[in-house]
């Protein structure tokens, strides 16, 4: 709070609160997005003829052709609220870290972890639509083309783990800012999130794994 | 240097100074408190137990009145006290709790139905009345013929002053915090205010004002071992007493508390005692019902911290490496209670101690508690000797408390004097002018300066002021503490006595720039040594013993030569000794000395002949 | 027993033109339940009179004694030595004006506090000395003390990242002071009204939900539970607000 100021009670913010109410609609939607888009992928571990059905079941009622694009907005404006809160400038850069590292304290740690996390999937996340969107239809066998050709093993290596993170870290905030769980029940819930974390990393590498092994 | 004009200038935002302060303000007059820390860190907000007013609302308090409360207090104070003015309290005492309350106090309240409690460590029920449900409820507090003490948890004093500054800042009151005052303005008729030394750039700033109170609350800190905060301190009370005009009364009467806990002088709260803890001693027994058959553990203040004291005598205090002490034992209240209403005792013994008090014992022994004396003023608030000076609260001898007040008394009373007074004051402003007192302004301020200047150069020497402190407590500690005797007093003003020769030549060990505590600590220390004079030179001429002033020498209450009020003047800077008058405890008589159904005392009467 | 204690402390005098900000070390020797109010007070009157720290009721009550320990705020008061390493690191709290070396200005900032949240109840009863007090349920009365048990440490504030990031954003400490009210029958306030006050990124919609604030606070005020009250009954009030027009 800034001293000297005029005495006035803080600006009426209907916009705040409705920029709010979006930021975690958004992060629900993408949640959503993300559990739909494990169905698809990691079908494959189960039979690669799975993952081409449902992948044609999508492409069918166009949710490929037009929800790609669209999720792609999602993504850009879940991007653009988020950002206001991320420090852009060094000096919020400093302040932040050394604010974590003085304080040592694993909630402030994991915003960290989600708002860096966020950079890199919005980059890659980008770069992995269009190479996905632009070649389409969706098949297992492409899949496994793409993912044994060039660097794109490492690319999802470090990709599948950071949207987890960035996943689960999401959701635990949205029950601890919306009221979800209650002081009492924050210690369960944070088990509950480590533990949907590795489940859904495991999920993640067996799929790329299965993808790799997979004979194109 | 820097000069602020106000018409009512406050020092201390406690309890008592910002009540006053908001009476001006709501009035129409600028006022001003200054505080060495923000107003909600005032010593008041340290009161957990409660505060009294006889609104009757609990079953326990069925029958109570303002008569009742207003007789308690006069048994309390050992027949001390100025009748008037214990009356003028009694009556408006309940007025100011149901103002707080609509400004925002959320006291707890009548729960109908039944409820058990504990007296004595035995286990009784009680059922409140559907009529009272969501009034005001009350507590047991030791020396009250009934429930009397309302009460928010254990945070009273907490929840009361949030709510008074809370008060304060929708009247606009303005509060100096980190301002702290050094001498007051005057010319030996009138007072024109105060020069501070601002702890923050530790510059000295000059607030001039048409009515100047003093609220700096207890000057306990000048004891080793007390409970009071470490601003109390007694800074401006020596300030008063350098004026030469102004008395200081009755300061002797040092209140000690039963319930200190050893090592680290915190309290734990008379609302132990009073819902049904027990002390006991070495063998783990009880003993005050030995001593106190009837009210036992709840007797009044002094009367528990004598017999504690004397039970430790008899060898039955429990050793410690921090001394001798007793037990006080809650463990029979249950979990529930303890961690509900009872929480901030639980922590102090968990985080303080160590001691869980579920399941164990919390060492305890009498601990300076509360200081009855202070700057003497007549039932307006208006301090003796100087116009526009005034006082309440604790830092004020208003006297209802004479030499011992009631558990719960002094926090109610900071209210109702602070509601009071603050309302004489605006009064007395109503046609009231005075001239802007440039010289004395710039005379008090180059005096204060130089003052400072001395002690960084080392010009009067090089004492350590924090050894010279610790002297000082030490003698007190010794010398006046629950059980007083013509040579241990003696003894104790002679070694104050050489106290002050070193308090007068204090050099800083350090560079004295900004805010620097040491300068600070420096800049009382000499008023300070001259109040432990006061308290130990009144001890020792006083012989007889009246509420917390025990007299080993002579324990009997003298009514027939002692029903009198002590006034300590300083009248000479350069005096060792305080200069001792006496004036009629009371004006008037509504309830005759008598026995106080407890803390059983010989009494010699107005009309006995017998040598005392 | 006989530990050697080692503090590292921070020492800054703005007001002396020759300090500047520095780590200072001291020695002690720890001793039988030692505070860090002990341990504090022996090094100023036994090695440096200069030292400045604020100390006040020194019982963990009035919140004047908040630094930073090892790391993290909180009252040093009631931090026993005993439970900290060998080498004790204290620097003041961050966000507030630096008084000197470990203290701090909280009282500019609560006051503004105060102001801004207008901390008092609203209502145009007038008082009457004549009447009894309006009843209230025993239970909202110790609710409402859960949440008026705030000291003003200002460690919440020191603590959070939102705090220390945007120099207007209120603090844990002020929204749960609105709220006190928010749940006070007294308090004549509308919802909309509050939402006046706390509706933005100032206030409750800055908060990020880090929980530093409910993890330092040393009166274990229920904080998180608080907070995502009011993001939820502000929410509503803004939706309620769009759906109206
Ligand atoms: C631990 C404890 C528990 C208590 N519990 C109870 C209880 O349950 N019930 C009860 O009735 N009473 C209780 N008391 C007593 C009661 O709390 C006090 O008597 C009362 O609060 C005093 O209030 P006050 O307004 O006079 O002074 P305080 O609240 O002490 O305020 C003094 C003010 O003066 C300021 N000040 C001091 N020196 C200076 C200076 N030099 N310059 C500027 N400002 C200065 C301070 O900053 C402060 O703002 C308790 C006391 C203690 C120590
Ligand atoms: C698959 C993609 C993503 C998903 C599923 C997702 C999900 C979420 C969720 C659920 C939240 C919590 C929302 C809240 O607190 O209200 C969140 C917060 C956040 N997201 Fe994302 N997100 C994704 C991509 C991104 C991207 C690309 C960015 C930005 C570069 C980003 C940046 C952030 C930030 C900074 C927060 C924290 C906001 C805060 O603390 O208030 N996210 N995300
Ligand atoms: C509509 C948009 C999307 C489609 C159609 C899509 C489709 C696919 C497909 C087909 C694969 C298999 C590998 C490949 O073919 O290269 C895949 C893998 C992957 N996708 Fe997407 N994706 C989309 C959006 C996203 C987004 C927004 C993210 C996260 C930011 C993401 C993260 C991943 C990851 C991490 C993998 C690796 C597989 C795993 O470990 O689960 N995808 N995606
Ligand atoms: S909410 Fe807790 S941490 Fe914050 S100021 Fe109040 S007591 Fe201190
Ligand atoms: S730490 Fe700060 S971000 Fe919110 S949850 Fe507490 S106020
Ligand atoms: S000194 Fe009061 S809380 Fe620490």
């Amino acid at each position: 709070m800034s001293f000297d100021l005029p005495v006035t009670a803080a600006k009426s913010g209907k916009t705040d609160a409705i920029l709010d109410w979006l930021q975690m609609i958004s992060g629900v939607a993408l949640i959503i997005f993300v559990f739909m888009h494990m169905t698809l992928v990691s079908s494959v571990l189960i039979n690669p003829g799975i993952m081409d059905a449902i992948a044609h079941t999508y492409e069918a009622n166009y949710m490929a052709q037009v929800g790609g694009p669209l999720l792609f907005l999602l993504f850009l404006f879940h991007f653009y609220l988020a950002a206001r809160k991320i420090p852009f400038r060094l000096e919020g850069q400093k302040t932040i870290w050394a604010h974590a590292k003085m304080l040592n304290h694993r909630d402030t740690w994991l915003w960290i972890v989600q708002a860096a996390s966020a950079m890199i999937i919005l980059i890659m996340g980008s770069i992995h639509m269009w190479a996905v969107l632009s070649d389409l239809p969706i098949t297992a066998a492409r899949s496994a083309a793409r993912m044994q050709s060039g660097p794109w093993v490492y690319f999802y290596l470090l990709l599948a783990p950071l949207v987890v993170l960035h996943v689960v870290a999401g959701l635990y905030r949205i029950a601890v800012k919306w009221g979800v769980a209650k002081d009492y029940s924050r210690e369960k819930l944070n088990k509950i999130a480590i533990g949907l974390g590795i489940a859904f990393i495991v999920i993640g590498l067996a799929t790329i794994v299965r993808f790799m092994t997979l004979a194109v | 240097m820097q000069t602020i004009y106000k018409d009512v200038l406050i020092i201390g935002a406690g309890l008592a100074g910002e009540r006053a302060a908001a009476e001006a303000a709501g009035a129409g007059l600028s006022a001003v408190c200054l505080s060495i820390v923000p107003a909600r860190r005032s010593h008041s907000a340290a009161a957990m137990g409660g505060m009294q007013a006889a609104l009757g609302n609990s079953v326990m308090g069925e029958g109570d009145s303002t008569d009742v409360h207003f007789a308690d207090t006069v048994k309390g104070s050992d027949w001390g006290c100025d009748q008037e003015v214990a009356r003028l309290f009694a009556d408006t005492a309940p007025i100011e709790m149901r103002r707080l309350c609509d400004w925002g106090v959320p006291w707890n309240r009548v729960v109908p139905g039944k409820s058990k409690y504990f007296k004595g460590g035995k286990q009784f029920d009680k059922e409140e009345k559907e009529e009272k449900r969501g009034l005001i409820t009350a507590r047991n507090f030791g020396g009250t013929a009934k429930w009397r003490t309302c009460y928010v948890s254990d945070g009273t004093g907490h929840s009361v002053l949030y709510t008074m500054d809370n008060r304060c800042a929708q009247l606009g009151v303005e509060v100096h915090d980190k301002s702290e005052a050094i001498a007051l303005i005057q010319d030996g008729k009138t007072c024109y205010g105060a020069i501070a030394r601002s702890l923050r750039t530790g510059e000295l700033i000059a607030y001039v004002a048409k009515a100047t109170m003093v609220a700096t609350g207890g000057f306990g800190k000048i004891y080793k071992a007390s409970t009071n905060a470490v601003i109390c301190d007694g800074g401006v009370h020596g300030a008063v007493l350098d004026t030469g005009v102004v008395p200081l009364g009755n300061m002797e009467a040092v209140q000690f508390h039963p319930t200190g806990i050893v090592p680290t002088d915190i309290l734990v709260t008379e609302g132990c005692r009073g819902d049904g803890g027990t002390l006991l001693d070495v063998n783990e027994e009880r003993f005050m019902h030995i001593y106190e058959p009837d009210k036992a553990e709840l007797a009044s203040r002094d009367v528990v911290a004598r017999w504690m004291t004397h039970h430790m005598r008899l060898g039955k205090g429990v050793p410690s490496p921090y001394g001798e002490h007793l037990w006080l034992d809650i463990r029979h209240l249950g979990a529930d209670h303890i961690t509900g209403k009872l929480r901030e005792v639980y922590e102090i013994c968990t985080s303080f101690l160590g001691v869980d008090p579920i399941h164990q014992l919390i060492p305890v022994r009498p601990t300076q508690h509360y200081s009855m004396g202070g700057v003497r003023t007549n039932k307006d608030g208006a301090a003796y000797g100087l116009k526009g000076l005034f006082s309440a609260g604790e830092a004020a001898c208003w006297d209802m408390h004479g030499f011992n007040r009631l558990g719960g008394n002094s926090l109610a009373e900071t209210v109702v004097a602070g509601g009071i007074v603050g309302g004489k004051i605006v009064e007395f402003l109503k046609d009231y002018e005075c001239e802007i007192p440039t010289a004395e302004i710039t005379r008090t301020a180059a005096k204060q300066q130089q003052r400072i200047d001395d002690m960084i150069s080392g010009k009067n020497g090089n004492e350590n002021v924090y050894k010279v402190r610790e002297a000082m407590q030490n003698a007190l500690d010794k010398g006046a503490h629950v059980f007083r005797t013509e040579e241990g007093l003696t003894e104790c003003v002679e070694t104050l006595q050489a106290v002050l020769k070193r308090a007068r030549s204090i050099g800083l060990q350090t560079d004295g720039y900004g805010a620097s505590p040491e300068l600070s600590a420096a800049l009382k220390i000499e008023g300070q040594v001259k109040l432990a004079l006061c308290v130990a030179y009144g001890a020792l001429q006083r012989r007889e013993s009246r509420g917390s002033h025990n007299r080993e020498d002579y324990p009997a209450r003298n009514d027939r030569d002692w029903l009198t009020r002590t006034l300590a003047y300083w009248k000479n800077p350069d005096d060792d000794l305080p200069t001792l008058e006496y004036e009629d405890a009371t004006p008037s008589f509504e309830m005759p000395p008598g026995d106080r159904g407890y803390g059983k005392m010989q009494i010699i009467t107005a009309d006995s002949k017998e040598e005392s | 027993m006989g530990r050697q204690l080692k503090f590292k402390i921070f020492r800054f005098n703005p007001q002396n033109p020759e300090s500047v900000p520095r780590m200072e070390v001291f020695s002690l020797d720890e001793t039988d339940s030692m505070t860090l109010f002990i341990a504090l007070n022996r090094i100023r009157e036994e090695q440096d009179g200069s030292l400045q720290f604020e100390f006040c009721c020194r019982a963990g009550i009035c919140g004047s004694c908040a630094m930073v320990i090892n790391g993290r705020p909180g009252l040093a008061c009631h931090t026993k030595t005993k439970d900290l390493p060998d080498e004790i690191t204290l620097t003041p709290l961050p966000v507030f004006e630096l008084v000197g070396d470990l203290s701090v200005d909280t009282g500019s900032w609560f006051r503004e506090m105060y102001n801004k949240v207008e901390s008092w109840v609203h209502t145009d009863k007038v008082f009457d000395p004549n009447a009894i007090e309006d009843p209230m349920d025993n239970a909202i009365a110790e609710e409402i003390y859960e949440l008026d048990r705030c000291v003003e440490c200002g460690s919440c504030v020191a603590a959070c990242g939102t705090a220390r990031l945007r120099d207007d954003f209120m603090g844990a400490t002020a929204l749960n002071r609105l709220g006190r009210f928010v749940i006070d029958p007294r308090d004549k306030r509308t919802d909309e009204q509050y939402f006046e006050v706390i509706g933005s990124d100032e206030g409750i919609f800055g908060c990020m939900g880090l929980l530093a604030c409910e993890d330092v606070c040393p009166k274990n005020l229920p904080l998180m539970n608080q907070l995502s009250y009011l993001r939820r009954k502000m929410g509503v009030v803004a939706l309620k607000q769009i759906f109206k027009k």
